[in-house]
């Protein structure tokens, strides 16, 4: 990188252990991360990872064991109030505040707290609250917001001070889906204003990531196992390409199927339509193909078995995909989640289910 | 799970039975005195624990030593300072009036406390109020453990006083048939005192912490506990009789120093105007702290179920209200 | 509103915005003091029971001191002793209970982290707290001077009105300087530090002479006067306060006291501004800025 622009994140064998008992904890194992002013960069990992110590570290609320950490050229040890002052915060469940105050008070004492003036407060709140969407909560008292309307004011909270760079720990943390939506577009459109902004945003929802950020480092235990773009972590992963296939009939079975050229494996699968009692019965295959141009041959092939096909959809992996590639385990059935889920099957012969909020698959027919 | 299910003899509980912690239908119906002696139990060692810890030197020195004893000093000195004949007398007095308020300082408080601990600092006070156990039993529980502390330091100021500030207390002639029934009265009472109080926390904000003591510091102008009622004008010294707490203390005096000054009676009081008498008999005593102990329990109780019930209604119990 | 919500002041580079010029500084540290003090001001004025118990009540507690002097028939200036040091334990009251333990709570609602987060000093927000929590402990001291004076017939004799004033001042400044002190121990100590809170009203009403010329006690109260701005505040005012009443010797002269109240101002607040950047670094270094109740 050029020495003149310094770099929005940039940390060096970053490293923080926790005393605890009975063991200290090393929440932290030597991280690297360059992340570039502009970026909207995201940190995936489970529980317990390691993203809150890097943000806390990083928003110089806490320090760092060993290795460097800086903001935009500015040391996050000792350079505290200059970062302070260009950079602000937003964590999921965040409670912060007063409850007696009403939400546009609240606000306008922050906003005294970076130096806006009196009435410039009160007008920047006024306007921060209609851009989050809050302008019927505007005076309402803040004990009475509900989960979704207070991460609204911890937006507008975070903004007040036209930060360049924007920490968001777990912003959707307990949102249901068109809160979450809402704040991940408050987020885009606050970043798209001005050319630099820089977000650093951690998550464990995956898809989350998967749609925000630019580039991902993937973190578990305190270290980064895998950085680049969505698109390249996954193009990591797919060594081979899945399709499903959804078939009026196959006689044969899918053993017809495996035994076609570049056909690594076909299995059948659960079918999305018709669940037995429609009109019309189908059959649905999961097909792991060598390479995409395989399918040809597939698609002939199923049209001399007599088989009609009524749906094709390609398969792409997910980043929970490349999560498990990393570390040889599901992403929810990290050690320390206390979920019981049952273990990830193989992925290529089987593919996860996905969440209805994952857009995992991509229409072809 | 439906109750006629078929079941095993030998089945292993299943998760959601009660064994397991999960639901029992027993529990809905009404609590048993067990239930509300094993609430009032817990919340008392809880209390216990959190406040009252006799085995935390500094929290008993806090508690039952620094903070009556200088309450007693405040008044000690106060006599010192002006000097003169009645002085000696007085400070017997004052020394028995201001011990017994550390029962007051620490019933009232604790009560009051508890609501505002749990809701502010821990965040728990709508768990504890939706639990199956009385809210008033556990906030009882709570409060007893402080009366505990606060009897501590009763006692400890009232050693002082006899050993180190001359109070001439004669073991011997402690007239314990008066003593023992003003004494339960006067705790009761003191329990009431402090549910108004819990009452009126559940209501105000996080401030208000030092709400009980400040009801504790201007129940002092009418209780009679550091000067004779008799000082102030008499439509004030009627509301010291309505006040159980007044008779309490005079009880407690007379009981334990016979011969001592009373705090209602004396020469030039309402009291002595009314009556003709110089001081009121102990069976008066006795009947007028019950009386009206009786109302100001019932004002509690009252009071308490409306402040619950209105908290409950406008969402009160889950907030912090700091500021 | 016009123009884009998401832009307000717009900063040519990261580094532009971060370098502040001595007038931002200064100004936004000002701005947090009345930003800090508003929700206190909000508070009083949207929940009034304050009235009663931090006005009405108190004002009958000290009527009770009152009430134990007429009973012993002293002499009157000691009724106006009493009322001086009542109108006096709002602002000491004030500060163990809405500044001390404070910083304590903050960190237990989850602001504190977000203070540290913003660019201005963390003493301005305790400033902050300060001057709200004044307009309540002013009310309450007013109140009781007056009505008491009015009440229970105290006359004042003030020969040296400025120096009065002054030592008024001085001791606000020394109060509210010890404060930030303990704001910053109570945080360290955390819970612990609610208990001493406790330690710090009896206690320090009887060392500090509420009720009495301090000077009576003694050795004690020397020491008194030495540690503790209420003690020297309050016996310097009574001294001015009623310049003809046989005052018990055995304390300083105002003046002296004056000087006492402007050191102790002086260790204060430097005291405390120390503690405070002491206890940031601490804090940041055992990851020690927030608790979660959750
Ligand atoms: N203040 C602390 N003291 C001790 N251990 C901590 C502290 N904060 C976090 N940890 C531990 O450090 C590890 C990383 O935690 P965290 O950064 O919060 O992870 P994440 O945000 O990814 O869930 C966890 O094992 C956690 O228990
Ligand atoms: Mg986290």
């Amino acid at each position: 990188m050029s020495a003149t622009a310094p770099l929005a994140i940039e940390t060096h064998a970053l490293r923080r252990v926790y005393r605890a008992k009975p063991n200290d904890v090393v929440a932290l194992d030597g991280i690297d991360l360059e992340v570039a002013p502009g970026e909207f960069f995201g940190l995936l990992g489970p529980n317990g990872a390691g993203k809150t110590t890097l943000i806390k570290i990083l928003t110089t609320l806490l320090l760092p064991t060993t290795g460097e950490a800086r903001i935009f050229g500015f040391d996050v040890v000792h350079q505290t109030k200059q970062i302070r002052r260009i950079m602000n915060m937003v964590a999921g469940g965040e409670q912060s505040g007063y409850g007696i105050l009403e939400v546009r008070e609240q606000l306008w004492m922050f906003s005294q707290f970076y130096g806006l003036g009196s009435r410039d407060g009160w007008r920047r709140v006024d306007e921060l609250i209609d851009a989050v969407g809050l302008d019927e909560q505007r005076r309402q008292k803040v004990s009475t917001l509900s989960t979704g309307q207070r991460q609204k004011m911890n937006f507008a909270r975070g903004l007040l001070n036209d930060p360049w760079i924007f920490f968001l720990d777990e912003p959707t943390l307990g949102l249901d889906v068109s809160a979450a939506r809402a704040v991940r577009e408050l987020i885009l459109s606050w970043k798209a204003a001005v050319p630099g902004r820089t977000v650093l945003l951690t998550s464990h929802y995956m898809a989350e990531v998967d749609e925000l950020c630019e580039r991902i480092a993937i973190v578990d235990h305190g270290r980064v196992l895998a950085i680049g773009s969505p698109a390249e972590l996954k193009h990591r992963v797919q060594r081979e390409s899945i399709f499903r296939l959804e078939l009026d009939r196959l006689d044969g079975g899918t053993a017809s199927l495996a035994r076609l050229p570049g056909v690594v494996a076909a299995s059948a699968a659960a079918s999305d339509e018709g669940n037995g009692q429609g009109d019309r019965q189908s059959v649905s295959v999961n097909l792991v193909l060598e390479d995409d141009a395989a399918l040809g041959g597939v698609v002939g092939a199923l049209g001399g078995l007599g088989a009609q096909i009524l749906a094709l959809r390609k398969s792409e992996p997910t980043l929970e995909d490349v999560f498990v590639e990393l570390v040889g385990r599901g992403f929810d059935d990290a050690p320390d989640a206390s979920r019981d889920e049952t273990p990830p099957q193989g992925r290529a012969a089987n593919p996860q289910p996905r969440r209805e909020d994952e857009p995992a698959e991509e229409e072809l027919v | 799970m439906t109750a006629d299910a078929p079941v095993a003899p030998t089945a292993p509980p299943a998760l959601g039975s009660p064994e397991w912690g999960g639901f029992d239908p027993a529990r809905t119906r009404g609590r048993g005195l067990r239930d509300l002696r094993r609430s009032f139990m817990t919340a008392a060692r809880l209390g216990w624990q959190t406040e009252a810890n006799w085995t935390d030197p500094i929290l008993f020195f806090i508690y039952s030593v620094a903070k009556p004893l200088s309450t007693t000093l405040i008044f000690v000195v106060m006599i010192e300072v002006i000097g003169g004949a009645s002085t000696r007398e007085f400070r017997g007095f004052v020394v028995v009036g201001t011990a017994l308020w550390a029962f007051v300082i620490a019933g009232i408080a604790g009560l009051a406390w508890a609501v505002l601990d749990d809701r502010e600092r821990y965040r728990m006070l709508k768990y504890v109020v939706v639990s199956p156990s009385d809210f008033l039993t556990v906030l009882l529980g709570r409060g007893v453990a402080r009366i505990a502390v606060g009897g501590m330091g009763a006692a400890i100021t009232l050693s002082v006083g006899v050993l180190a500030l001359g109070v001439p207390l004669d073991a011997g002639r402690i007239d314990w048939p008066l003593l023992l029934p003003v004494m339960l009265g006067g705790l009761v009472t003191i329990v009431a005192v402090g549910i108004l109080l819990a009452a009126v926390c559940i209501q105000t904000r996080q401030e208000s912490w030092s709400y009980p003591e400040a009801a504790a510091g201007a129940l002092f102008l009418v209780t009679g506990a550091v000067f004779p009622l008799s000082v102030l004008p008499a439509p004030v010294q009627v509301v010291g009789w309505l006040t159980p707490l007044t008779w309490w203390i005079e009880g407690v005096r007379l009981a334990v120093f016979p011969a001592g000054p009373s705090g209602i009676g004396g020469t030039g009081s309402a009291f002595a105007a009314f009556t003709g008498r110089v001081r009121p008999e102990p069976h008066e005593i006795v009947v007028a702290l019950l009386g009206t102990g009786v109302l100001v329990t019932l004002a509690a109780i009252v009071g308490f179920r409306v402040s619950l019930h209105r908290a409950k209604d406008r969402g009160l119990l889950d907030q912090t209200t700091g500021s | 509103m016009s123009g884009n919500p998401y832009v307000h002041r717009p900063t040519a580079s990261p580094q532009a915005a971060a370098e502040w010029t001595q007038r931002q500084i200064l100004m936004t540290n000002l701005r947090t003091v009345a930003g800090r003090a508003y929700p206190r001001v909000r508070g009083l004025a949207r929940e009034k029971s304050w009235l009663f118990f931090e006005i009405l009540l108190p004002f009958l507690t000290t009527s009770a001191f009152v009430f134990v002097y007429r009973a012993l028939q002293a002499p009157p200036e000691y009724v106006g002793f009493v009322v001086l040091g009542g109108a006096m334990t709002a602002f000491w009251l004030n500060v163990i209970w809405m500044m001390a333990s404070q910083l304590w709570w903050e960190k237990s609602q989850g602001n504190l982290e977000l203070y540290f987060a913003a660019p201005m000093d963390i003493v301005a927000v305790l400033l902050g707290m300060a001057v709200g929590g004044m307009v309540m402990s002013s009310s309450r001291a007013a109140v009781v001077l007056v009505v008491a004076t009015v009440v229970y017939g105290v006359t004042f004799a003030v020969d040296q009105w400025l120096l009065l004033l002054a030592v008024f001042f001085l001791t606000l400044t020394a109060l509210y300087g010890l404060g930030m002190v303990l704001a910053s121990l109570f945080l360290m100590w955390g819970r612990e530090a609610y208990h001493l809170t406790q330690f710090l009203q009896e206690p320090v009403y009887f060392v500090s002479g509420l009720n009495f010329p301090v000077g009576r006690l003694g050795m004690l109260g020397a020491l008194a006067i030495a540690l503790l701005p209420l003690a020297v505040g309050l016996d310097a005012m009574r001294q001015l306060a009623f310049a003809d009443a046989a005052y018990p010797v055995g304390t300083p002269p105002p003046e002296v006291e004056a000087l006492i109240l402007v050191v102790m101002t002086v260790v204060f607040l430097s005291l405390a501004r120390w503690m405070l950047r002491t206890l940031e670094r601490l804090a940041r270094r055992e990851g020690r800025l927030t608790i979660r109740w959750q």
